[in-house]
């Protein structure tokens, strides 16, 4: 919903800017054949911009330029003509309809911009289903089917095989836990389980999740001294689990990704670094919207199912993340903001 | 080494298959059932030494079991939980289980947890005032406790932690398990006292305290204290 918001926002100067236009349009064609035209005609022609920024779907926006429409009806056509003064109060009522009239498309509108929403997120869960899910489930059938079928693989070949689709089947298994993370975050009524949080317990449990050369050889870790953080272990260890987890799928190969936990005036960050090739700033801005990937890097499994949840758990703990492009890297910086101090003990 | 029997109460087939090849590869012996009525019945006849509970039972929650179970032995009980739920596994905890494991899960895991939960059952047998875990070593008798042969400095609820600890070795606790048992009735919820004193603890036995050998944490569960060997 909160994207819904921000689309609208973004576009409401321009599509008030219409509206305004398309009143002055008509309220002028309507001045020019007024004697022609009966006065419920141009009452009528007064309700088209209403309808136009109904559509939009924003209340607010609806009920202004409806009251421009009235202000500029009453004034121009309703006798006494030039002023704002109202006789009849059957005018009265003509303004009321007008704000019904747009309060009913605007719901509509709305509805109809969540269905269609909807459809877009299902479209693209069918999307990772279909080729996310069926590149290492075709890896799993391929292998089981040769070692079922032929008894003269030597134990060498066997083990590779074997290693290949237990990897296939761990990256099914973080891929299902992501889609119902995504899907439970973006219900409404996800349950948070506040408590106090300890980073360096968190950094240690999100780390199991890796294999040990990523652990071993290519992570490196510094935390600073924090106290304890208000916050829901369970969510912020994903986040630091899908934040590696990408640091590790986009890096260029063998090169170390960096993880710091760094404690700033008020909050805490999470900092992910890791070397990439070159990457267009302008894109990056995109990376934490659900299904969004990088358009060069189709090779990799993954749905930027991941940076979406990120940015989920983030909002829920009322910080902000951002992604740029330093150093020949990717740098993801999750702020975190502290509401409550843990008292001494 | 002595073959254990274990018990496998588990109504997926698929699953019951894996667990009986893999026991089979491991000499384990192994008995099992798909019923928590069985269940019982297999227990009473077999004595058991560990047993392994799927929570979801056709004919009723795995919960119930482990608790009838509690009331007549101190048998080891692992439970198989395809729920991600942590709620499910605490209840479960809490009803007497000593571990868990998670569908889906790794053979090897599950027998570290099996072969960990048979340990302590062998050394709670000899019973004595020292109770030694790797390169820790606690004597309950003059309250001390050794780390690398050097006696640790500990605040008197760091000593009742870690002899918590020490006294349930490879064994999930929860965390209202241990703040009831170390602080008192009346704590259960006070996690950022349990908090700061495993930091603290972590410092003063882990090497890295970020990828502790000892004090391994369970997400949105609790803990559990390694030792192996």
């Amino acid at each position: 919903m909160k994207n819904l918001y921000f689309s609208f926002n973004h576009t409401i100067y321009t599509y008030i800017l219409k509206a305004v236009g398309i009143l002055l349009f008509i309220t002028l064609i309507s001045h020019l054949l007024r004697e022609h035209l009966d006065i419920i005609n141009i009452a009528l022609i007064h309700i088209i911009p209403v309808v136009i920024i109904a559509i939009h779907g924003n209340i607010k926006a609806t009920f202004f330029i409806t009251l421009l429409s009235v202000v500029f009806f009453n004034f121009l056509y309703i006798p006494p003509i030039y002023s704002f003064k109202v006789h009849n109060e059957l005018y009265i009522w003509s303004f009321i309809i007008f704000a019904i009239v747009g309060w009913i498309i605007t719901v509509q509108a709305k509805n109809l911009y969540t269905q269609t929403k909807q459809n877009e997120m299902r479209e693209s869960l069918l999307n990772i289903i279909s080729h996310d899910l069926r590149t290492p489930l075709s890896t799993i059938i391929g292998t089981t089917n040769l070692l079922l079928s032929n008894n003269n693989i030597d134990k060498n070949s066997i083990k590779n095989l074997l290693e290949d689709v237990n990897y296939a089947s761990l990256r099914m298994k973080r891929l299902i836990t992501n889609i119902l993370d995504s899907t439970r975050l973006s219900s409404k009524s996800i349950d948070l389980k506040f408590d106090w949080c300890d980073f360096e317990d968190l950094v240690g449990v999100a780390i199991e999740e890796f294999s040990d050369k990523q652990k071993d050889e290519l992570l490196e870790i510094k935390i600073d001294d924090l106290p304890l953080y208000w916050g829901d272990n369970i969510l912020l260890k994903q986040l630091i689990i899908n934040l590696l987890d990408n640091a590790f799928k986009y890096s260029k190969n063998n090169t170390k990704v960096t993880l710091k936990i760094i404690s700033f005036g008020d909050g805490v960050k999470i900092e992910v670094f890791n070397q990439s090739n070159h990457i267009d700033e302008a894109k990056l801005k995109n990376i934490f919207d659900k299904f969004y990937r990088l358009e060069d890097t189709n090779d990799i499994s993954g749905s930027g199912i991941g940076l979406s949840i990120c940015k989920s758990i983030v909002g829920l703990h009322g910080g902000s993340i951002k992604a740029t492009a330093v150093n020949e890297g990717i740098l993801i910086e999750a702020k975190l903001p502290i509401v409550k101090k843990a008292a001494l003990i | 080494m002595k073959n254990y029997l274990i018990q496998i109460v588990e109504d997926d087939p698929s699953v019951k298959k894996l667990l009986e090849i893999t026991f089979r590869e491991y000499e384990f012996n192994h008995i099992s059932c798909e019923s928590k009525k069985n269940a019982m019945m297999l227990f009473l006849s077999h004595n058991p030494d560990l047993l392994i509970v799927d929570l979801g039972l056709s004919d009723g929650d795995g919960k119930e079991f482990i608790k009838q179970i509690r009331e007549i032995s101190k048998i080891p009980i692992v439970v198989l939980s395809a729920r991600h739920d942590e709620k499910e596994i605490i209840l479960a905890l809490d009803a007497g289980a000593d571990d868990y494991i998670t569908k889906p899960f790794s053979v090897n895991e599950l027998l570290a947890r099996i072969r960990a939960n048979l340990r302590r059952i062998t050394s709670d047998a000899t019973l004595s005032s020292k109770i030694v875990c790797g390169e820790i070593e606690i004597d309950l008798a003059s309250r001390s406790i050794f780390f690398k042969k050097e006696q640790l400095k500990l605040t008197p609820i760091e000593y009742e932690l870690l002899k918590y600890f020490l006294l349930n070795t490879n064994k999930t606790l929860t965390h209202q398990q241990i703040l009831k048992e170390v602080w008192g009735v009346g704590y259960q919820s006070e996690m950022q006292y349990l908090r700061t004193y495993v930091n603290t603890l972590r410092k003063k036995i882990e090497q890295n305290s970020t990828r502790p050998n000892y004090i391994k944490t369970e997400s949105g569960i609790g803990y559990r204290f390694c030792c192996n060997g």
